[in-house]
This record gives C-alpha cells, structure tokens and sequence, in this order.
C-alpha cells in the first residue's frame, strides 16, 4: 500500500516536472515570438492592398488577412469551425474584414483552384466559388480539384461558362496566384492557414494554424 | 503477462520513464499536429471531426511510452540491446504523419523537395489515419512479444 502512494507520488512529480519544463518552453517561445514582432513592426509592417477579394465593410476598423491554400485540410477545419463566428460577430457586425491571399503550395491543382477564383471573380462571384471550393474539398491531389472538377464548380454556381473558360484556359490570373505565393512568402507566412490581424492604426498579430474562435476574439479585442 | 506487467511496473522508475516518454511523444506530436498552439495563446484545441485523430495520437503515446519502458527493463536485465528502434521510428513517422501537409514541415518539405515532397505529403496526409492505425499495430505486436520475453529472461536470470 506505502509503496503503491510512493509509486504515484513519485509519478505524479515527474509528471509535475514535465508539464513545468513544458511551460518554461512555452515561455521561451513567448519571449521569441515578441521579439519576432518587433522586427515586423520596425521593418515589415503588413499593408492590406486594395484589389484583393474582401467580406465586410471597407471601412471596418480591423482587417483579417487569411493566407491559405484549397487544398489544404486545416484551412478547412479553420473554415468549418472558427469562420462562421467570425462572420457572425465581427464581419457582420462592422467590425472587421475578411481578406483571401492565395498560398498555393499543396500541388498543381492548387494553383488551379486559386486562378479558378479570380476567373469567378471577372463575374462577380469569387466568394461563391471560394465557399465551394471549401465546401467540396477533398482529398490532397486527389482530383478534386483538377481543371474538369473547377469548370464543375462553375457551372453548378451558373457563372457564364464561356467567359470562365477563357479565363482559365489563358491561365489569365496564373501571374497573379504567383504574386500572391510570393506577397506571402515575404510577409514571412511558412504554413496555412496563417493570419494576420491588422487595426487601423497599423498594429498587427499574426495567427498560425487553424486556432480555434476564442483566440481570434481575444487578439481582435486587443487590437480594436 | 499479466505478471510481466507487474514485474516492471511494480519499480516506480518504469512509470516515470513511461510517463515521460508518453508525455515526450503527446506534446510534439499535438503541436505539430496543430491540437496544441502555443502561440500568440496557449490554447488545446480538439475539433469533433478531428477527435478520432486525437485519440490515435494519445493510444500511440501511452503505448510507445509503455513499451519502450518494457524494453528498458529488458536491456537492463539481460544486458543486451534488444532492436526496438526501427518499430519505435516507424510509429513515429506514422503518428506524426498528419504534420506533413499545410503546417511548417509539410510547407518545408514541399518547399525543399518540390513534387517528390508535394506527393510524399499528398500521401502521408491521406493516409493518415491507417498509419497511425499501422503504428499502433505495429506497437501493440511490440508489447505482446515484449510480454511474453520477460518471464522467460527473467527465469534464466
């Protein structure tokens, strides 16, 4: 009996110890990440450009900026579970917008997908054709998202075919997906979904992965 | 086996080594795995879609924590080094498999191995879920033939 108490008392010090060095580690972490955010603010401060596809009110005090990638799976589970309350309370409301940069770096048909917007885009219809593009996602490169399956997507949206079609097939926005891969890639965004709040007096958090909705309500608290 | 079981874990340092094993593999794997963020917050976030994925990394921790512990036991017993590394890098491999497409590394190997790293993450991501089945395959043979190896050492002995 005296041994089986040691036994667990012994357990649960290391367990103990472990979840401090964790912690200390988290902290370390902490310490790197303020660093990091003072040489954005000294030296690359995110501007949001005009011309990028946005939800919610241009002259909302904050701006989501999410980088992403259709094929990507926790872009996906961010889309499913945490965007819907952000919509609901933040966009909706007038307090912020939502911005779509491209991050095509899953495959080929990645980069299809991406162009596929902006083509929906020439007839008005990009965050339809995002919010399927998401809805219907499969697996990666699996052909899901190969130039048959977008031109599918087109049509069940009723988009004028003939004008998506040459679009596409001109590979008209292929220069601009890449742009965008390398806005990204200098903004210093090495996985997706990464996001980067701004407020308007150019203040800015970056949030990386598919972090759940009460860290976005924390991080656009503080920045409003 | 039952009484292998409680030959090793009857000595507290094997629950130790057990836990810190288990905890060593959870945390990493919940990080890369994107369960865990650690930044701008600390937050652990498990998604109903995504709980069953979850629970596969846990059932791998607990048990590559318990069987590499046996096998301490083992290597001190007989002292002979017993080959459990390959069994333990493949469930790794496996358990970690997930963290190869949009997080960090899958954007690092994409990034470093261009196609060859698109379709080997393609491939780790959509089989993710049989792999981690394989690894925990994989490390329940382990512990069984682990099991049944100590009463006979522990005889000879």
């Amino acid at each position: 009996m005296l041994a089986n108490t040691k036994k667990y008392l012994v357990a649960g010090v290391g367990i103990v110890i472990l979840v401090a060095i964790a912690a200390s580690f988290t902290s370390y972490l902490g310490q790197i990440e303020d660093v990091q955010k003072q040489d954005v603010s000294q030296s690359k401060q995110m501007a949001v450009g005009k011309g990028y596809p946005a939800i919610g009110l241009e002259t909302a005090p904050i701006t989501i900026v999410e980088f992403g990638d259709y094929q990507c799976e926790a872009c996906k589970k961010w889309y499913d579970n945490t965007r819907p309350k952000i919509i609901e309370n933040y966009i909706d409301t007038g307090k912020a917008s939502l911005t779509f940069i491209d991050l095509p770096i899953l495959g080929p048909d990645s980069k299809l997908a991406a162009a596929a917007t902006y083509c929906a885009d020439d007839q008005g219809r990009y965050w339809d054709y995002h919010v399927t593009l998401y809805d219907y996602q499969g697996h990666m490169n699996s052909g899901w998202a190969s130039a048959e399956r977008l031109h599918s997507f087109a049509f069940n949206l009723g988009l004028d075919m003939d004008e998506f079609e040459e679009c596409f097939n001109s590979n008209k926005y292929e220069q601009r997906v890449e742009f965008n891969s390398q806005r990204a890639r200098s903004s210093g965004v090495v996985s997706t979904p990464t996001f980067v709040i701004v407020n308007s007096s150019g203040d800015q958090q970056q949030i990386r992965g598919a972090q759940p909705y009460s860290v976005f309500e924390k991080v656009i608290e503080s920045l409003l | 086996m039952q009484n292998s079981f409680n030959i090793i874990f009857s000595n507290y340092t094997y629950i130790v080594i057990s836990a810190i094993i288990s905890l060593g593999l959870l945390l990493p794997l919940s990080i890369v795995s994107e369960y865990l963020f650690l930044e701008p917050y600390v937050v652990f976030s498990v998604y109903v879609d995504t709980a069953f994925n979850f629970s596969l990394i846990v059932i791998i921790s607990i048990l590559a924590g318990i069987v590499v512990s046996m096998n301490i036991f083992r290597i001190r017993l007989v002292k002979k080094v017993r080959r459990i590394g390959s069994s333990i890098t493949g469930t790794i491999i496996g358990a970690s498999a997930g963290a190869c497409s949009c997080g960090p590394i899958g954007f690092s190997i994409i990034t470093t191995f261009g196609t060859t790293g698109s379709i080997a993450s393609s491939f780790l991501t959509n089989y993710e879920i049989p792999l981690r089945l394989i690894s925990i395959i994989i490390l329940v043979l382990v512990l069984w033939t682990t099991l049944k190896a100590i009463p006979r050492e522990c005889k000879i002995n």
